[in-house]
């Protein structure tokens, strides 16, 4: 990472580079969009397949609590991560737990585990509040590509790493499993662990996006780059690969956007907008051209 | 060559709802067995206890002739989302290869794929979204999906629901064929010309295994009456039990 920081100011003080690759914080926030956004544009398209949109905006959401518990259990409140990674992942597990397990329909039973998740997190933001600086709060909420540090993309890389290779494996299957479970069942597929599968690399992806998009945030990065390329494309595999560039494309001009306009607006906001326009060309692009 | 499979006493219960109860029967290895009967009357969760999709009670073995051997299924009905840019040619890879869809660049893959769509007359619509199809086309790729494997037991719920003459044509010549090559096959039909043609062994369900046999003998026109019928005099039954 130094032999690329020093590269990359080198390249702005020759000025082939902007001004804004001469800060370190600029080269950290661009390798993690490059890290994060294939990966959210990927699982996006089986998020929308499986039709779990909510979910996963719930879990995005449950990080805020995750956050207030880490800081409360004495983790540094820049960076909770084990009680992020906990309650992110006991939420997205029970929840999955009670939904087989139950008649309830499952958009009513992610709509009162967020509701508590939320809940609990506004209850215990008033003590983290004692503790910590609220602005911080900002940032994980919107996100914010000044703190993220060596340490974020280790971690970053790793999840990245781990899901990539989950999903070559896995990825015919946990779709197969959800088109048709019954056929993939008679198949010997065990679609309960792919489900549960698919459910920890989303709950993984969130909780590895949340400093660079934002907890309320990233969970439109799942959803907008996919619904975007299913305008777009006329096959899965297409629809994959068109998802991941365009949640790329959106992370990359998100986060350089603001620095180089000089706007004071959160990394998060910035990238979902960009994605959102993206959306809008191909919704009247498509309107337009069955006219 | 396919299996035997032997029904020892299955029950099955939703609740208090009986949907089958004590069926024994033998459906021998290598032959076409169809499973008729009225709507409600347990065909189709007869079909998934075989298939281990449902929980039951009693027993039922498979008895192969060597080692184990694979199973291909054809359920009732699939839902796919129209707007879901799953291709039919996604949809037979999806089943056949591990290399996921969006890094499938196996050449071998798509041809055996073509192929198995071509024996059911569906290689034109490879590249149609499944959401665009009519029923009786999601049916012909659904039976493509489950001959991927060239399966020793083949069961079909319903196969020829939504399909066109010539779709029924294709898929009684590949019943045929199937039978010859030594498959033991399983379907649940409701069609009884179709099921004449078939030339199979007929097991009549409805809530309990009423009668098997040869198709002409079971479903000779004295009998079909009182077979098909029986529906009511078993709900009604089941009523006067409950209350």
């Amino acid at each position: 990472m130094d032999t690329l920081r020093l590269l990359a100011s080198q390249g702005a003080e020759a000025g082939w580079l902007s001004e804004s690759f001469s800060y370190a914080f600029m080269i950290n926030a661009l390798v993690a969009a490059l890290l994060v956004g294939p990966l959210l544009g990927g699982l996006g398209t089986l998020v929308i397949a499986k039709r779990l949109a909510f979910f996963s905006e719930a879990v995005g959401h449950a990080a805020l609590t995750g956050i207030a518990i880490g800081v409360l259990l004495g983790e540094p409140p820049e960076n909770p991560i084990i009680g992020l990674f906990c309650f992110c992942m006991i939420f997205a597990l029970l929840l999955h737990f009670v939904r087989n397990r139950t008649a309830v329909p499952y958009d009513t039973l992610v709509g009162v585990f967020l509701a508590v998740a939320l809940a609990g997190g506004a209850a215990l933001l008033m003590y983290v509040a004692r503790k910590i600086n609220i602005h911080m709060l900002e940032n994980v909420l919107f996100g914010s590509i000044l703190t993220i540090t060596d340490f974020d993309l280790l971690v970053l890389g790793l999840s990245c790493l781990l899901i990539i290779v989950g999903l070559m494996f896995t990825f015919n299957r946990i779709l197969l499993a959800s088109i048709s479970p019954d056929i993939a069942k008679v198949r010997g597929y065990n679609t309960h662990f792919y489900d549960y599968l698919f459910v920890m690399m989303i709950t993984l992806v969130t909780i590895a996006a949340v400093k660079i998009v934002g907890a309320v945030l990233v969970g439109a990065l799942l959803l907008i780059p996919g619904a975007t390329a299913r305008l777009m494309t006329k096959s899965m595999g297409s629809f994959v690969l068109l998802s991941s560039f365009l949640a790329t494309l959106s992370c990359i001009i998100g986060t350089l956007l603001p620095m180089e306009l000089k706007w004071s607006i959160p990394s998060g906001a910035s990238i979902i907008l960009v994605s959102a326009s993206f959306f809008l060309i191909a919704t009247v692009t498509r309107i337009v051209g069955r006219k | 060559m396919g299996p035997a499979i032997v029904l020892d006493d299955v029950s099955l219960r939703y609740e208090n709802n009986i949907i089958l109860e004590k069926v024994s029967a033998t459906l021998d290895a290598g032959q076409c067995h169809v499973v008729m009967g009225p709507n409600g009357g347990g065909k189709t969760s007869l079909l998934r206890s075989i298939l281990g999709l449902t929980p039951f009670k009693g027993d039922i073995q498979f008895q192969w002739q060597q080692s184990k051997g694979k199973i291909g299924y054809v359920p009732q009905k699939a839902t796919f989302e129209p707007s879901l840019p799953l291709t039919v040619l996604d949809f037979i890879l999806l089943n056949q290869s591990r290399s996921p869809l969006f890094f499938n660049f196996n050449k071998k893959h798509k041809v055996k794929a073509l192929q198995q769509l071509a024996r059911l007359g569906m290689e034109d619509r490879a590249m149609f979204r499944m959401g665009q199809l009519s029923g009786g086309e999601q049916q012909r790729v659904l039976f493509a999906q489950a001959l991927l494997d060239d399966p020793d037991l083949l069961i079909l719920d319903e196969p020829t629901n939504g399909m066109d003459e010539q779709g029924v044509r294709y898929f009684e010549a590949l019943i045929n064929d199937l039978v010859k090559e030594g498959k033991t096959i399983l379907i649940v039909h409701h069609d009884i010309s179709a099921v004449r043609r078939l030339q199979a062994t007929v097991h009549v369900v409805n809530g309990m295994l009423l009668e098997s046999g040869q198709a002409e003998e079971v479903l000779k026109p004295s009998k079909i009456e009182r077979l098909f019928n029986h529906y009511r005099h078993h709900s009604s039954q089941q009523k006067s039990e409950i209350s």
